[in-house]
């Protein structure tokens, strides 16, 4: 018994001494999030020995390494979700048992993320994991849980996730659907959208700018330029003279950060008005508007998920920003309605067998709480562990904030024409 | 259609500006102390680094920081030639060719370090701004990084042409031997070259951030272009290296404009091996040595 109330409601893998429990830091961070919750365990304890043990749920992401920054906040997001399941009286079908986040790193790295997600695994009596956010790091992670017969739940939008997967659900909307909504926010701008497309040559340029061509017909789109051009230029305005010069009302810029920047600050100088749409990228998270400031108002963007959806979706976001500074960014906040289904099925399973987690995960059906934080508010996994409801939501960057604009049932704010 | 190709050449010309400052001093380098410094690209990071926090902590207008970027420049320029470059000037050119090399890997991956691959920006008044006359418009930032860059081309002729100390760069550059023998000291001369060469890169970092993001890679994109202004205008040749930066600018900018946004490089390619077949010593002209 002793040793049960020792235990935390939160494990953290990475934590090199876990030995040094007299640590400052260490009681530190206890008291902060495991003590509310650690008083509720001792309630449980005298009941039954066994119906109090927490249930672990595993979580990766990169938290050192070139994608940490985003990996970094999903990890304060997980905390926090598990602390709201635990703070709400944790899976009562299982006598109350709190949820146990057992953190690991992946490193941003392909090769450690299978070796981490296996160690993950077999050295954990794991009921199921979330994570990774990035599709590269999900991909192999999602193998190795497969193999393991361990239910993996992510906000990485790779189509291939949903291929020959029994034990991986993805609850948002998948990549082939993101093209197709940027072609429907452009006529948000004008009911005769005109569109030029740029997209840096590259694999990513040319694969999204082709998606957004073949799909702009069926979506009574016309596309009036369409340009590669070499990514890392030192000068737009040649390009977008161009693009000035095409008579287009929308402009669709495929590029990554430091070009996107040099696109919409000549477009300015040009004096040129035009709706700017980035599609899915880097530039929905917060650091994008500390490093672009103003010049970032206006800009359009898909995500998957967004913190001004929903009133749930906003009381986390409230949270998250009290702790971290920041708003709850797409994967952050997808995460945490993640956690929550795992919950929802944990409750329905009454059991922490991984097999019966994925099985109740199979049949989840979710139109309210926490749990259904996603755009279009329902859940349900369809045999290939795609959300049946999942569509993304369209963006824009309005006031140092990201709004939902698109599609009307998710849009909390009007599109702000530049 | 004469207003599509003014309106070219025009952010040619800036562009070119800024092509102009690093190229002068990696010619410079080359010119005097003959070897060819690879780390150029990353001294126009830092340049761009310096003006970003400066800007970011203190709210010091980017083109204001030049003010600290050249001198802090000068200074590293200095203490590299005395420290490290003086060391390797033999008569072998590898390991003057690995030092600086090495030296640009070194900032490239202290830069990631200490800064992360993010992209930082400085936001100015007159970032977004634009002159327009006509249909032709002429961004703000772009002017002022222009015309501050000919300003110290400028002043760097006047420097070299008028003053003693420009006067024995020169000599040296001619002829070394017979420099020293005129009791010009040569590590001194070559300190100051690579100072004013540093300090320039400087210049052009600061003359940058207004309307350009800074990240540890930055600098790999301009000296690409700055290493094909200083062959294209003869190796050592600063007037050279200035007009040779000028015309890839534009030739760029037209190759964006009617050859294809990704393809501008292939005009600037393909007029660099043109001159080269037919002026193998470069526009410049006969002063290579």
């Amino acid at each position: 018994m002793k040793k049960d109330r020792k235990k935390k409601s939160v494990t953290d893998n990475t934590e090199p001494n876990q030995t040094l429990p007299k640590k400052q830091g260490r009681r530190e961070f206890l008291l902060k999030t495991g003590g509310l919750l650690a008083a509720g365990a001792f309630g449980a304890v005298p009941l039954r020995g066994w119906a109090a043990d927490p249930v672990n749920i595993g979580a990766l992401y990169p938290t050192t390494g070139s994608m940490a920054q985003i990996g970094v906040g999903c990890v304060a997001a997980a905390k926090l979700a598990v602390e709201m399941v635990n703070d709400a009286g944790g899976i009562k079908s299982l006598g109350g048992a709190k949820l146990n986040l057992i953190l690991s790193d992946v490193q941003s790295d392909t090769t450690v993320t299978r070796t981490e997600t296996d160690r993950l695994i077999t050295g954990n009596k794991l009921s199921a994991i979330h994570g990774c956010f990035a599709s590269a790091l999900t991909l192999i992670a999602s193998e190795v849980a497969e193999r393991a017969k361990m239910p993996l739940i992510t906000g990485s939008s790779s189509d291939q996730l949903n291929k020959g997967r029994t034990y991986t659900f993805t609850p948002f909307a998948r990549a082939s659907q993101f093209a197709r909504a940027q072609l429907q926010m452009s006529k948000l701008v004008s009911d005769q959208p005109k569109v030029a497309v740029i997209f840096e040559n590259t694999a990513f340029g040319t694969s999204t700018s082709n998606g957004l061509k073949e799909l702009a017909p069926a979506e009574g789109v016309e596309i009036v330029m369409f340009e590669p051009y070499s990514a890392g230029f030192t000068d737009a305005s040649p390009l977008i003279n161009k693009v000035k010069s095409s008579g287009a009302n929308a402009l669709f810029s495929v590029s990554y950060l430091n070009d996107l920047i040099l696109i919409v600050r000549t477009v300015k100088q040009v004096g040129l008005n035009i709706a700017i749409n980035g599609g899915s990228g880097g530039f929905v998270i917060p650091d994008f508007y500390k490093n672009v400031g103003k010049l970032a108002e206006g800009l359009q963007g898909v995500a998957h998920w967004n913190h001004d959806m929903d009133a749930n979706a906003e009381k986390v976001n409230v949270e998250y920003k009290k702790r971290t500074g920041e708003f709850l960014f797409e994967y952050a906040g997808g995460l945490v309605a993640q956690t929550f289904m795992i919950a929802d099925a944990l409750e329905r399973a009454a059991s922490t067998d991984p097999q019966k987690v994925r099985d109740a995960l199979s049949t989840l059906d979710v139109s309210s709480g926490y749990a259904a934080m996603a755009p279009g508010g329902k859940v349900k996994f369809g045999p290939d562990g795609k959300n049946v409801y999942g569509r993304p939501v369209g963006v824009q960057w309005q006031n140092g904030d990201l709004a939902s604009v698109f599609p009307k049932e998710d849009a909390r704010a009007p599109l702000m024409k530049t | 259609m004469w207003e599509t190709v003014a309106q070219a050449v025009i952010n040619g010309l800036l562009i070119g500006g800024i092509y102009a400052l690093v190229s002068i001093g990696v010619t410079l380098i080359f010119g005097v102390v003959k070897i060819v410094n690879f780390a150029q690209g990353e001294f126009v990071m830092i340049g761009m680094y310096i003006s970003f926090f400066l800007a970011n902590q203190f709210g010091i207008d980017p083109i204001v920081s030049l003010l600290v970027s050249m001198p802090a420049l000068f200074a590293a320029g200095v203490l590299i030639q005395h420290f490290l470059i003086r060391r390797v000037l033999g008569p072998n050119d590898m390991p003057q060719i690995f030092l600086t090399f090495a030296l640009s890997l070194l900032l490239l991956n202290l830069a990631l370090m200490l800064f992360s691959a993010n992209y930082r920006t400085v936001h100015t008044s007159y970032s977004d701004e634009a002159i327009h006359i006509g249909g032709l418009y002429i961004p703000v930032a772009k002017l002022i990084a222009f015309v501050v860059a000919m300003v110290l081309s400028g002043a760097l002729w006047v420097f070299l042409h008028t003053t003693d100390l420009g006067k024995a760069m020169r000599a040296a550059a001619q002829n070394r031997d017979v420099a020293t023998l005129m009791g010009i000291n040569p590590n001194r001369v070559f300190c100051v070259a690579l100072g004013i060469a540093l300090a320039l890169a400087g210049a052009a970092g600061s003359l940058l951030m207004p309307f350009y993001s800074a990240y540890p890679f930055v600098g790999q994109v301009f000296v690409l272009m700055a290493f094909v202004a200083v062959v294209l205008g003869t190796l050592g040749n600063v007037i050279g290296a200035l007009v040779a930066s000028l015309m890839m600018g534009v030739a760029e900018s037209l190759g964006i404009q009617f050859v294809g946004a990704d393809s501008g490089l292939i005009v600037v390619f393909a007029m660099l091996l043109l001159t080269l077949a037919f002026k193998p010593t470069g526009l410049g002209g006969g002063r290579a040595r």
